[in-house]
């Protein structure tokens, strides 16, 4: 029977940075019904079979260490270069070929090859995480033909694109979510998000809320906080050269626990419940006779357990703001905010939550998601009721994205000179919370210069507030420090120094192959252009760029651009007491269903996530942010 | 218990221990088959079974262990039978079942062992879908039976409170058990139905997916292929009921938005036009291009997103509904770059849209071109950086990348291949003309992108249906760009632009020459005084696009510029390797047919690669004077030895032509060169079979009937006679040439070395000389001289010391002395007409019975060593030979023109085993020497092969000087120019060569002034050993002379063009 289910999983791998298989899965059911699929295909058509194989674990491993050999990475290029060979995923050339991607299989012992499409790769942690699902063999067979075709490289309006082929495969998006989570399980990664009361430390997860309820202590609270954690992370990656993986360390796999995730989410390879809290609070709980189904309603899939004691309903509201700024006439600041509203509803019974959100045009608001409890009952531009039926532990409710707020919390501008090769002269000028009132409070601000390229030697200058500290490749301004936060009020901060480099040598770290070979360009320029700048007359900050250019790596394309090439300072932020798009939640206007007397209490954050000052003296990146949206 | 006991009355089954099961384990986990070949003689199967059953066995195992049970059983090779292997697994799920059925007096099974046992059931649910084929015969419906019962039981127990996880795990064993045997459950739809209802539990979901599924299969039973009306099935919501469909979705729909993005596209394809509105679909369409702003998304959702977007039948086609969304593609500043190079792909695909055909008829030109440039430019903006970074960064790729996709999304690529009056529409595009501009001006503005540029280029020309785009892009940065470059050092960046115009021959190469005429100009005069590898370099890069012009283009179209061109590099241009590289192309382009010569220069070609630098030595041999050297730091007796010609050459000839054979592409280009082939079946495995017989003995064979007529025959006669006079130097003595040389030694050195004090001979008497014994001098070539005998000189006595300051009269007295001078005779029998080194070595005895030996300087040969008369067949009398050379010169001038009558003739060879064929090729040469000067050298050089003199005042003066003698001496000028019209003709077959001697155009017109100046008309006919021939046809003028010559060894055009040279300039 062909694929009535959304999506099917034929095979699962996850391999070490060390291309070890760590964990291996088939889905007979699964493979049989591609046998069978194949055999219908290749009696249909007579002109290229498909061939209903799997490899085994060694194949698996040196096709891949094969493909990462050929592609530069264990992602690969994603776009045609001139290293791209025919028959290979970057000759497809679309960016997603480093996440869906191809693998030709040696058969061992022999001379037979074959193709296995499509392999959803998700990198985490140390561990590549390959998901083979199912696909019409026709389809299999239209993206062979995609990755050796001979033209130019594909056009996006074409008839048989990559992205018709993609619209018609549902199976990809299941399997990512699988690999997501497979990644999270095998890393520990899997994260409640946060609920925050007050300034108090946040509420614990679903499993706190059981163990809490029957009387066991909880389990330690995991660090990291969920918003942050999923953002593109931009600073991070600077100084670093993003390689695939190797960017936590090795911790090996809890393979009982992967068993039982999967037997019980996917036992037949089609995934049911993604949930892992569910599975492992299932898998440690279990149910007792206690457990009673409610008399009327049928419990919702996502609640298998019910809450029991004291009720209450929290919200929270975290914003994180994005921000490219200039100080220049012609290139307008950049600023986005996205925010998401966190829940946690400690409800007895089967209720459902009734909450209206209003003022949505004045902020610009776009809300791009919601919690798949919630039923959006009636929505308009500027108003949107939610109804949801919440399950138990915290939840994102809700995501949304805002374009501007009120003015940004942090302006001004921030200037490099280079004066020489080895030093610079900088200036700050900064206004912090300008225009925020009261409940809003900033409970920390600090400003980093990032000098990835150079060794700092030293730096001179006093700040005006705050204070500065040294690292091997940055200064640290601490403007705003944690427990003396400001409320209510706006400061202004500056500072003018001088900064001085160790002389910089020229280091390289392994590059990725791209288009033009660094080999072809320098022998070219080398004798020549040196003739030439003597006599030209570039600014002495062109040549000094020029020159550092020269040994700059190219980086991956999950980067949104070189940051290396670039001087700007990092501005990191919390602010509490408030969003800064306008949005709040009125605690008085949620309303449940059959009533129950449960207070409801709202928080609200917002936090810094890639606030960038550009300095205005030197080169930045830009985009342009069309009028109308 | 039960069931151990039962199973204790089978024969005893062996037992594995612990670290045995690990081992089995580990080795069917690895999926080597090598591995696990030896567990499979064991009853596998039941040996599992009985492991697992066992309550002793280690728990961390169990799971595994199902992992295995359903691998064995659906590999499609090791499995056992489903008759085999079935009942046990059944039995032992019953077994396991009723251990811990609720109504046994247990208390409720930890988690852990409940979770076991629903693996068990979904181990068992595996390996029955996976080993039994659909629909189901009746054995195999028996065989399914107890497991259908036992899952039904498990599920029968709604709203049980400890087991819930248990019955929704059956209820997905029976969903995937009713998928794998569609209607298996049909008579239990009521049942379900019940259960469904009842169950209030968080796994209501999985009886309702149950149901839903028999429900379907219900109505698609009657009769239906399985097949695609099964994949658009109806779907699960609707079929679930009404009360129902509240919560059961939400497992599988992983993530809501997702889900209705999903849904857009499940319904968009399966239900009916209608079933969208509008709005509905613009909603979906904003989702999704929302979805792909989302910055908390994993990166591969918001490309999925886009993807979708553009793929989408409905949106992607309707392209016009996607431009609305433009604004929303825009890249945001911290966009991963994978993204921005995915939104920019969505712009390109709006910007398409806006560029079709019915587009640009809707009028509105102004506002739509605006929105295509606006678009284009502010997607550039968002990746900008490329400009400045280095060219390998990844900016650089991504917008190369948009630029491609900006290009080919005017007309994409499609399967049939009328692709060409599309590809108007491509260059009329606004795309093409913004795109175009931009190029120019970021090669001007920006070097550093110039070999992106070159690279990018390099994609469409490679492209079947793009080729020609790319070709007009190189036109116009050939255009544009050229006459806005600067000269100076700078100028190399653009050479790989430049490199790229000289390859495509659809580009005129004058205003590349001409630019780089102005550069070498400007460096030559410019260049300072430590820029000495600069300038080495920029020259050579010059040559290597002069090189690449050579090989790319027909010689009639460059020939002026580019032997301008060389011809001042190897004038002026500072450097020396660089000119002497520059005389070598030069050389090529005036001597070698333009065919051959791109022929010749394609084999040392790299494959690919960008540097073009040109590699001459691969291609000519230079006599190195290494020897000369070594011999001389060893205090060698060459320094007073001397082995010298008795006529110097005119050319000092510094280089060979080297012609490899072996990976000649063309064969008969191959054969012609070497020439000969045989006639017999000749067992000739002899001495010289390297390389040489490379013949075309199938030509030989099969040769065609022509149909002749008397002209031909006769010229065919003529051949034949003169080519049986050639010896087939292969099985006879060949044609010997000589070379007179004189031996002679200085005396004092001589002296110094051997003769020592003992010396008989007082070196202050002029009759004391040394003597040298018994000297036996040798030769050897690299040339293909074939063998060369030594040479033996019994007596020589040494020169006469000089006083150093002593006046030598002008005519050497020493000369006539032979006691002094032994003559020295080589003797070659070249095997190609070729110049070449002959390395000399000597041997003699010293007087003292000391034995000297070593090597001398060698002798250099010339093409003019090679010039001989040709033989004279026994048959011809004395006074016919005049005749005879006229007729021969003629009957191989018509040869060596015109092949179509020749070409496929062959000639037997003297020795009657070898023949030989004419491959003729012509060229020109155009002295500029006055009257006087040329019939002097004529009547010094060449007197011996002229045949004839023709025309009334080059008669008159040429028979009164009377050095000229025995010749055919002709009235009508006119007669034999005029039949000859096509004489000035090409270097390749094809195109007519147009050479611009005396007019840029020069035209067959031109011809006629040319011989109304003539005065008359020598022509010589030289052979050239073994077999070959040199025709010389000289129209003298006053001032000038042309001479056209043609012969049947093209390589010897090479030397000639210098002989000729050499013989009438200096």
């Amino acid at each position: 029977m062909p694929s009535s289910s959304p999506c099917s999983i034929r095979a699962l791998w996850i391999l070490s940075s060390q291309d070890n298989v760590a964990f291996s899965r088939r889905f007979p059911v699964v493979e049989k019904r591609w046998r069978l699929a194949c055999a219908r295909e290749n009696e249909r058509s007579e002109s290229v079979s498909v061939q209903p194989l799997l490899p085994t674990d060694p194949e698996l491993v040196s096709a891949f260490s094969e493909r990462k050999r050929r592609e530069g990475s264990a992602q690969g290029f994603g776009i045609r270069l001139a290293e791209s060979t025919q028959g290979s995923d970057s000759w497809v050339d679309d960016p997603i070929t480093r996440h869906i991607i191809s693998l030709s299989i040696k058969r061992e012992g022999s001379e037979e090859e074959f193709m296995l499409w499509p392999l959803v790769l998700h990198t985490k942690g140390s561990y590549y995480i390959i998901i083979l699902p199912f696909v019409e063999p026709q389809q299999f067979k239209a993206y062979e033909k995609l990755c050796t075709r001979s033209d130019c490289g594909g056009s996006v309006g074409e008839e048989h694109s990559l992205s018709s082929l993609l619209y018609n495969l549902p199976c990809i998006t299941g399997a990512i979510m699988v690999a997501h989570t497979v990644g999270d399980i095998i890393t520990g990664d899997v994260v409640d998000p946060d609920v925050v009361i007050s300034s108090s430390a946040s509420v614990g997860g679903l499993l706190d809320s059981l163990t809490g309820s029957i009387g066991i202590s909880a389990r330690a609270k995991p660090v990291a906080a969920s918003v942050a954690a999923s953002s593109t992370s931009g600073a991070s990656a600077v100084g670093a050269i993003a390689m695939d993986a190797s960017k936590s360390t090795f911790r090996p796999i809890d393979k009982d626990a992967l068993l039982t995730f999967l037997s019980s989410s996917m036992p037949f390879g089609t995934p049911l419940d993604l949930d892992f809290a569910h599975v492992s609070v299932i898998k440690a709980n279990g149910f007792s006779s206690s457990d009673l189904p409610p008399a009327e309603l049928k419990q919702p899939a996502w609640k298998p357990y019910l809450h029991k004691g004291k009720q209450r309903m929290l919200f929270m509201i975290h914003e994180m703001i994005n921000a490219a700024m200039y100080d220049r006439d012609e290139i307008p600041d950049s600023i986005s905010i996205t925010g998401q509203v966190n829940c946690r509803a400690d409800l007895e019974g089967l209720p459902d939550v009734s909450l209206p959100l209003s003022g949505l045009k004045n902020a610009s608001m776009e809300i791009v998601s919601f919690h798949y409890c919630v039923q959006v009952s009636e929505h308009g531009d500027d108003k949107q009721a939610l109804m949801f039926s919440p399950p138990l532990g915290n939840f994102v409710l809700m995501r949304y994205q805002a374009l501007c707020g009120p003015d940004p919390p942090v302006k001004g501008f921030y200037q490099l000179s280079m004066v020489s090769e080895d030093e610079g002269a900088f200036l700050f000028k900064l206004q912090l919370m300008e225009g925020y009132r009261a409940p809003f409070s900033m409970d920390f601000c600090t400003v980093s210069m990032p000098f990835p390229r150079r060794r700092v030697l030293s730096f001179d200058g006093n700040p005006s507030t705050g204070t500065v500290s040294m690292t091997e490749h940055s200064l640290e301004w601490k403007i705003v420090t944690s427990g003396r936060g400001i409320t209510g009020k706006s400061i202004e901060a500056t500072f003018p120094g001088t900064i001085k480099f160790f002389p910089r040598t020229i280091q390289r770290g392994p590059s990725l192959p791209r288009s033009v070979s660094r080999n072809t360009v320098e022998e070219d320029t080398h004798s020549d252009a040196e003739q030439d700048t003597s006599n030209n007359t570039l600014n002495i900050e062109e040549t000094l760029m020029e020159k550092m250019n020269k040994d700059l790596e190219s980086v991956d394309l999950e980067e949104p651009f070189c940051w290396q090439a670039y001087n700007y300072a990092k501005v990191s932020f919390k602010i509490i007491g408030g969003t800064l798009s306008g949005m709040s939640i009125d605690p008085k206007a949620v309303s449940i269903y059959p009533a129950l007397k449960a207070p409801v209490e709202l928080s609200m954050q917002a936090s810094s996530g890639e606030y960038i000052l550009w300095n205005t003296l030197g080169k930045c990146p830009s985009t342009v942010s069309p009028k109308v949206y | 218990m039960e069931k151990q006991q039962s199973m204790a009355k089978q024969p005893p089954l062996p037992s594995l221990s612990l670290q045995e099961w690990e081992a089995l384990l580990d080795d069917f986990g690895s999926g080597s088959p090598a591995r696990c070949a030896r567990w499979l003689p064991l009853p596998l199967l039941d040996l599992a079974l009985n492991a697992f059953l066992r309550r002793d066995f280690a728990s961390h195992l169990k799971p595994l262990l199902l992992l295995f049970i359903d691998d064995l059983l659906s590999s499609p090779t090791s499995a056992p039978p489903p008759s085999d292997s079935l009942p046990p697994l059944f039995d032992a799920l019953r077994s396991l079942l009723l251990s811990s059925s609720p109504s046994a007096s247990d208390p409720s099974p930890t988690p852990a062992a409940a979770l076991l046992r629903d693996q068990f059931m979904t181990t068992a649910v595996s390996a029955a879908v996976s080993s039994l084929d659909a629909p189901l015969d009746a054995s195999s419906a028996a065989l399914l039976e107890p497991l259908v019962e036992a899952l039904l039981t498990v599920a029968n127990r709604p709203n049980h409170g400890p087991d819930r996880q248990s019955r929704a795990a059956a209820c997905e064993c029976l969903r995937e058990l009713e998928s794998g045997f569609p209607c298996l459950l049909a008579d239990a739809a009521g049942h379900l139905w019940v259960l469904a209802q009842a169950e209030r539990t968080h796994v209501a979901q999985s009886y309702l997916l149950l149901l839903a599924t028999v429900v379907r299969d219900i109505v698609l039973r009657p009769g239906e292929p399985e097949g695609d009306q099964a994949g658009s099935g109806v779907p699960l919501g609707a079929a679930a009921g009404p009360d129902t469909g509240r919560h059961h979705g939400a497992g599988l729909d992983l993530d809501q938005h997702r889900w209705r993005a999903g849904a857009a596209r499940a319904d968009g394809r399966g239900a009916p036009e209608d079933a969208f509105a509008g709005e509905d679909e613009r909603n979906i369409a904003r989702r999704l291009a929302l979805m792909a702003r989302e910055a908390h998304q994993p990166l591969v959702f918001r490309l999925l997103a886009l993807h979708w977007l553009l793929g989408s039948p409905r949106l992607g086609k309707g392209k016009d509904s996607l431009a609305p969304l433009a604004p929303r593609f825009y890249p945001g500043v911290f966009d991963p770059l994978a993204l921005k190079a995915k939104k920019l792909d969505a712009l390109a695909c709006i910007a398409a849209s806006l560029d079709t055909l019915e587009m640009r008829k809707k009028g509105e030109e102004d506002g739509r071109r605006a929105l295509i440039v606006k678009l284009f430019q502010d997607g550039l903006v968002c990746i900008s950086a490329y400009k400045w970074l280095p060219p390998w960064s990844t900016e650089t790729s991504v917008a190369f990348r948009m630029l491609h996709k900006f290009l080919v999304g005017v007309i994409p690529h499609r399967d049939d291949c009328s692709e060409e009056p599309q590809l108007v529409f491509l260059m009329d595009s606004t795309i093409f003309s913004t795109l175009q501009s931009m190029l120019v001006n970021l090669a001007l503005e920006h070097h550093g992108l110039v070999l992106v540029i070159g690279i990018f280029i390099d994609q469409l020309l490679k492209c079947k249906g793009h080729q020609s785009v790319g070709e007009r892009l190189l036109q116009k940065l050939d255009e544009h760009l050229l006459p806005k470059l600067e000269m100076g050092y700078r100028l190399t960046s653009y050479f790989p632009i430049f490199e790229r115009i000289a390859e495509n021959d659809t580009i005129p190469p004058h205003g590349l020459l001409e630019l780089l005429m102005r550069h070498i100009v400007s460096i030559s005069v410019k260049h300072g005084p430590n820029s000495g590898l600069s300038l080495w370099s920029q020259g050579t890069k010059v040559l290597g696009i002069c090189r690449m012009m050579l090989k790319h283009h027909h010689s009639s179209r460059i020939f002026l510029p580019l032997s301008r061109l060389l011809a001042f590099i190897c004038q002026c241009f500072p450097d020396l390797e660089v000119r002497d590289n520059a005389r070598i192309y030069l050389r090529m382009l005036v001597c070698i047919p333009g065919k051959k010569l791109r022929l010749v220069l394609n084999l040392g070609e790299q494959p690919t690669g960008v540097s073009p630098s040109p590699h001459p030595g691969s291609l000519f041999q230079v006599p190195s004077p290494r020897h000369s050297e070594n011999i001389k730091m060893s205090g060698g007796v060459s320094s007073y030895i001397h082995l010298e010609r008795v006529v110097p050459l005119l050319v000092k000839q510094s280089w060979s032509l080297v012609l490899p054979k072996s990976n000649m592409e063309d064969n008969t280009e191959a054969s012609h060169v070497v020439g000969i082939s045989d006639i017999s079946i000749s067992p000739s495995a002899e001495s010289d079979k390297d390389g040489e017989m490379n013949f075309e003995r199938i030509s030989y064979i099969k040769e065609p009937l022509r149909v002749m007529d008397a002209n031909v025959a006769e010229i065919l006669g003529v051949l034949r006679k003169h080519f049986s006079c050639i010896p087939d130097y292969r099985h006879m003595s060949a044609i010997k040439i000589r070379i007179p040389c004189t031996l002679r030694f200085e005396s004092e050195p001589f002296s110094h070395v051997w003769g020592d004090g003992s010396s008989t001979f007082g070196s202050e008497k002029g009759e004391t000389l040394p003597a040298m014994y018994a000297t036996t001098i040798s030769f050897s070539s690299t040339a293909k001289y074939g063998k060369i005998s030594p040479f033996r000189v019994p007596f020589l006595l040494g020169e006469p010391l000089r006083n150093r300051y002593d006046i030598v009269p002008a005519g050497n007295s020493f000369e006539e002395d032979s006691s002094h001078r032994a003559s020295v005779n080589i003797e070659l029998e070249p095997r190609e007409p070729m110049p070449g080194l002959i390395d000399v070595a000597i041997k003699a005895n010293a007087e003292n019975g000391e034995v000297i030996s070593g090597r001398l300087q060698s002798i250099a040969i010339g093409i003019e060593d090679m010039f001989l008369k040709a033989s004279i067949p026994p048959d011809i009398e004395e006074d016919e030979v005049t005749g005879y050379y006229y007729d021969l010169f003629h009957a191989l001038w018509e040869a060596c023109g015109n092949s179509a009558n020749t070409g496929r003739e062959t000639f037997p060879l003297s020795g009657g085993k070898g023949a030989a064929a004419i491959h003729g090729t012509r060229s020109v040469k155009l002295l500029e020497v006055f009257l006087d000067s040329l019939i002097k050298n004529v009547e010094k050089h060449l007197a011996s092969y002229v045949v004839s003199v023709i025309g009334d005042p080059l008669v008159n003066i040429v028979r009164n000087n009377g050095i000229i003698r025995d010749v055919v001496w002709e009235n009508d000028a006119e007669a034999f120019v005029a039949h000859d019209v096509n004489a000035l003709v090409p270097y390749s077959e094809n195109l007519p060569l147009q050479l611009p001697y005396f007019d840029e155009q020069g035209d067959a017109e031109n011809l006629s002034p040319v011989s109304k100046r003539t005065i008359g008309t020598f022509i010589i006919l030289i052979f050239l050993p073994p077999r070959f021939h040199l025709l010389f046809q000289m129209e003298v003028g006053h001032s000038s002379t042309l001479v056209r010559i043609r012969t049947d060894h093209w390589p010897c055009l090479a030397y000639i063009d210098e002989y000729l040279e050499s013989l009438f300039y200096t």
